[in-house]
């Protein structure tokens, strides 16, 4: 004998009562679904239906991925409006007393100072590869006299932000977000607030001031170097003579394309210090909350870095 | 852990101004009249809670009292206040809590507490592990914002306050973390001097000064170069201790002070937290699974399970309760109406 169920009978030749029946399991399905954190395998098991008819099931899939997707938008929005609140709370506390010198210092020294090595390993390499492109690519137009110009151009416009900002995000905010998460994880954010001293004043003001403060000056050095290191390139190695490669240069480099640079690497050094210490202070769950934050604060940083460049240049061109 | 001897007969002096610490150790015959005489001839402060504190330090440098002696007559003393100190419903609270709900990633972690702290009293605050305590501790200091109900401290609406409100509120609040919570990048001296260089407006030489003191009182004397990660959990706590006494506030919450402690240092901390009280009458809170050594330091408990108050008393009262839960709980029974996984 086999025990039929309500399953195996066709649709067409079931009765009023036995489709009631049958849409009496799927609302205890859904039921269960809703209630339960258990997977629908493990459900279907303990109901003793035949997974294979629930889990192609279109309904209830449907309505899993929905939920997902709502959780998700509901996640995203909640978390961006986190992070503008923590914004206009550092820029409200910036100019209220008392202002912490020491600590500003501090993370000028930490954010900058500490940088400047990879900075100018970084930039003397990206100009010296600059121009050996630069030279092989003008070369074929007879304009290698233009390599001094390119190379200038691309670092003050360009690259000097977007990489010094791409460095310190990798070098120092990877820091500021890992050092705010392991306070906030062992308890020392709740210990200022208990001790009256409000935490985003003293931890996040500081660090959001030295990112202003630092980017533009590490980029101004990072071009400074990345020309440098064209020069090397073009003058000391493909023999182009130094007055064709600095002549040219004093004359295509405006001011505006300096300032350009320079808002440029203000924006990143706020974006950079903002992110950090916003993942920083609110990483959660011990050693692997840390390690998410850090990861997180690095990877949002350097894509806000790319997608605020390109809004900055058609802005200022 | 040593247990508090009985406390014997008090000697009232009267025209002496020894402070019930004098006439404690004139009582149990650990110094004479002379030497009390002697140490409080040595003395310029005549605030009895000073004096209380001052003489057996005074006594003790002057060779009349061994540090050991000094240490239980204050036991004695306190656990004699507690024995007497039956009628809590007379005293004003301090902090409190009404209908208090909180739930977190879905779970009712809070579920209606009610509770009351009396003013200049040790409470403790009892109960399984996930019963809500670090966050009901956590509520006191608006740490946690309630989903429901209402936290009043000296009087105020702790969540009707502004910012500025409320951190003049916390001033008056210490907590003591359950790790500590010390800045790693400063080291001891600096650790402890911090609310007091970031929150008031005292002296570099009154901060150095009362830093030693406060080192010297938990025991941590030579100890102010030292970075936490130099120093052992007991010294973490120590040191932790010494940073939320330091700006003499009206309340302080201790999160269990003694976790994760073998029983020598258990019951320093202990020791210590008692001479504290004992000095300044702070109203202490103390969450703790230090059971039932923790009934030997406290006037008043409340028993937290699933999120409640389920009992709330002075300490006899409690550890004698017939509460199956309580008795579970105070017993450490596997098996009871706790569930206990």
């Amino acid at each position: 004998m086999v025990a039929i169920g309500p399953h195996d009978v066709p649709p067409s030749h079931r009765t009023p009562v036995e489709l009631r029946h049958h849409a009496d399991w799927f609302l205890l399905l859904l039921k269960i679904r809703a209630r339960s954190t258990l997977s629908n395998k493990t459900v279907v098991s303990e109901l003793d239906i035949p997974s294979s008819r629930t889990d192609t099931s279109f309904i209830p899939r449907l309505r899993t991925y929905v939920q997902h997707l709502g959780s998700y938008s509901i996640d995203f929005t909640l978390e961006t409006g986190k992070m503008f609140i923590f914004l206009a709370q550092t820029l409200r506390a910036v100019p209220t007393p008392p202002w912490r010198w020491h600590n500003l210092l501090k993370q000028i020294h930490f954010i900058g100072m500490r940088s400047m090595f990879v900075i100018a390993l970084t930039s003397i390499f990206a100009g010296m590869v600059l121009a050996l492109q630069g030279f092989y690519t003008l070369s074929r137009f007879g304009s290698e006299a233009l390599l001094g110009p390119a190379v200038a151009l691309s670092m003050i416009r360009e690259l000097g932000p977007v990489l010094s900002g791409l460095m310190i995000t990798g070098r120092a905010g990877s820091a500021v977000a890992a050092e705010l998460g392991i306070m906030r994880i062992r308890e020392q954010i709740d210990a200022l607030e208990v001790m009256g001293v409000p935490p985003i004043h003293f931890l996040a003001v500081p660090r959001f001031l030295a990112g202003l403060i630092v980017l533009p000056l590490l980029t101004v050095i990072f071009d400074v170097i990345g020309i440098f290191g064209g020069y090397l390139v073009a003058v000391q190695l493909l023999g182009l003579s130094a007055g064709t490669y600095f002549g040219g240069i004093e004359s295509a480099v405006s001011m505006h394309d300096i300032h350009t640079g320079l808002i440029k690497a203000f924006c990143f050094g706020m974006i950079i210090t903002w992110v950090c210490s916003f993942k920083g202070f609110f990483a959660k769950r011990g050693a692997e909350g840390v390690s998410h934050a850090t990861t997180s604060a690095v990877v949002l940083a350097s894509v806000l870095i790319l997608v605020s460049d390109y809004f900055i240049t058609a802005i200022m061109l | 852990m040593s247990t508090p001897s009985q406390p014997s007969t008090v000697i009232t002096a009267p025209g002496h101004n020894h402070g019930p610490l004098g006439q404690r150790l004139l009582a149990a015959g650990y110094i004479n009249e002379q030497q009390l005489n002697e140490a409080l001839a040595a003395q310029s402060t005549v605030d009895p809670n000073e004096i209380n504190h001052l003489i057996g330090r005074t006594l003790v440098s002057l060779g009349h009292l061994t540090p050991s002696l000094l240490r239980q007559a204050l036991v004695e003393l306190f656990t004699e206040e507690c024995r007497n100190d039956c009628g809590l419903s007379g005293v004003p609270p301090i902090l409190s809590m009404k209908g208090v709900e909180k739930q977190l990633d879905g779970r009712m972690v809070l579920n209606g507490v009610d509770l009351e702290i009396p003013e200049h009293r040790i409470t403790a605050i009892i109960g399984i592990s996930g019963g809500g305590k670090s966050v009901t501790l956590k509520h006191l200091v608006g740490l946690m914002r309630p989903d429901r109900g209402t936290i009043m401290v000296k009087g105020k609406n702790l969540y009707a306050l502004s910012v500025a409100e409320l951190q003049r509120v916390r001033r008056h609040i210490s907590l003591l973390f359950q790790g500590g919570a010390l800045f790693d990048s400063l080291n001891v001296f600096d650790n402890i001097a911090f609310p007091l260089r970031e929150t008031t407006q005292t002296s570099e030489a009154e901060i150095h000064q009362r830093v030693m003191r406060a080192l010297d009182e938990v025991n941590l004397a030579g100890m102010e170069y030292k970075f936490p990660d130099e120093l052992s959990g007991g010294m973490n706590k120590r040191a932790a201790l010494a940073r939320a006494l330091i700006t003499r506030p009206e309340i302080i919450l201790l999160d269990e002070p003694t976790a994760g402690l073998d029983p020598i240092i258990e019951n320093a901390i202990h020791h210590l937290i008692c001479d504290t009280f004992m000095r300044t009458r702070t109203t202490m809170v103390i969450i703790s699974h230090a059971i039932p050594a923790i009934f030997n330091w406290c006037h008043h408990v409340i028993v937290l399970h699933r999120g409640k108050v389920r009992a709330s008393g002075s300490t006899p009262a409690i550890r004698e309760s017939q509460d199956p839960v309580i008795r579970q709980f105070i017993d450490g029974d596997v098996d009871g109406p706790v569930d206990i996984l």
